[in-house]
């Protein structure tokens, strides 16, 4: 009885950790090319990180970045004026 | 019993389509703005986002997220920022005329004054002037930032206040000037650094802060 429940719980840990490693592989990938927008962006890379959080994660990055002010600038910014007339 | 089940698990699917429809609209629309806000076309972000509606669409998203982050983005072609106007040519400091400015954007409510730091050097400048020189032999001319290196050059670089915030053109020195690492080049003109951390002049690694 005890084996079997050790073996139940040797089996759910090793998924639950596959699960987690497999989870943090596909989140590199989001991670990665996120951190360099955010920094080109201005903000920190590790608001990337967000991407740990599952579901929601990638929601809050994207909505940092679509509704935040860029502190490095915006290609919608109008056209410079020349310096002397 | 078995035709309730049915109906719980069709009432399950569609509530995630439901959440999956919100979502995906979601995305889309700040998608849209964040490709907007790089200069891109902002349908380029959507349609990214309405290929993952597609099986094999996911992948496709994920490779145009990396192309996304290691491109050139049009916003990083554009030759100046928001209230600051590049200058002509290089040598003296250049004032502009404030009927040549266009108004900033946001101007920033904290009018601190600047200070560059590290290595050796301690700059500190405010607003007085719309821009300072920075050389690594001063003339003692007003607006002189003078920071004595070989790597800096004669003149180097240019400093622009404006409405609380700080603006760097590059003026084609060989030492080069960094912006947290990226290369600020000539043709680049004025960019804004106000919440730049680290500006690299030459070989000067200078933190940028407030005092």
């Amino acid at each position: 009885m005890w084996t079997l429940i050790a073996w139940l719980v040797g089996l759910g840990t090793f998924f639950l950790m596959a699960l987690l490693v497999v989870h943090v592989l596909f989140a590199l990938l989001l991670i990665v090319p996120t951190w360099r927008i955010c920094e080109r962006a201005g903000y920190s890379g590790l608001l990337s990180l967000f991407h740990l959080l599952p579901v929601l994660g990638s929601f809050i990055v994207m909505a940092v970045l679509a509704f935040g002010d860029w502190p490095k600038g915006e290609g919608k910014a109008p056209a410079p004026q020349p310096a002397r007339p | 019993m078995m035709g309730f089940d049915i109906a719980a698990l069709l009432g399950a699917l569609g509530l995630g389509s439901a959440f999956a429809l919100v979502g995906v609209v979601l995305a889309g629309w700040m998608c849209w703005r964040i490709a907007d806000k790089a200069g891109l076309p902002g349908w380029t972000g959507l349609g990214a986002i309405l290929l993952t509606l597609t099986g094999i669409g996911s992948l496709v998203s994920l490779i145009l997220l990396w192309v996304f982050a290691f491109m050139r983005w049009p916003r990083d072609g554009a030759p100046a920022v928001v209230g600051f106007a590049p200058a002509p040519g290089g040598g003296a400091p250049v004032v502009s005329s404030p009927a040549s400015l266009p108004p900033p954007s946001r101007a920033l409510a904290d009018r601190r004054g600047w200070k560059l730091t590290g290595n050796g050097v301690a700059l500190a400048f405010d607003d007085t002037h719309a821009a300072y020189l920075l050389t690594g032999e001063g003339s003692g001319a007003p607006g002189e930032l003078m920071v004595a290196d070989p790597s800096v050059g004669r003149p180097h670089a240019r400093l622009l206040t404006a409405a609380g915030r700080l603006g760097l053109e590059d003026l084609g020195t060989p030492g080069g000037t960094l912006i947290d690492g990226a290369r600020l080049l000539p043709e680049h003109g004025p960019r804004d650094i106000t919440a730049a951390r680290t500006v690299r002049f030459g070989t000067l690694d200078l933190s940028l802060g407030r005092p």
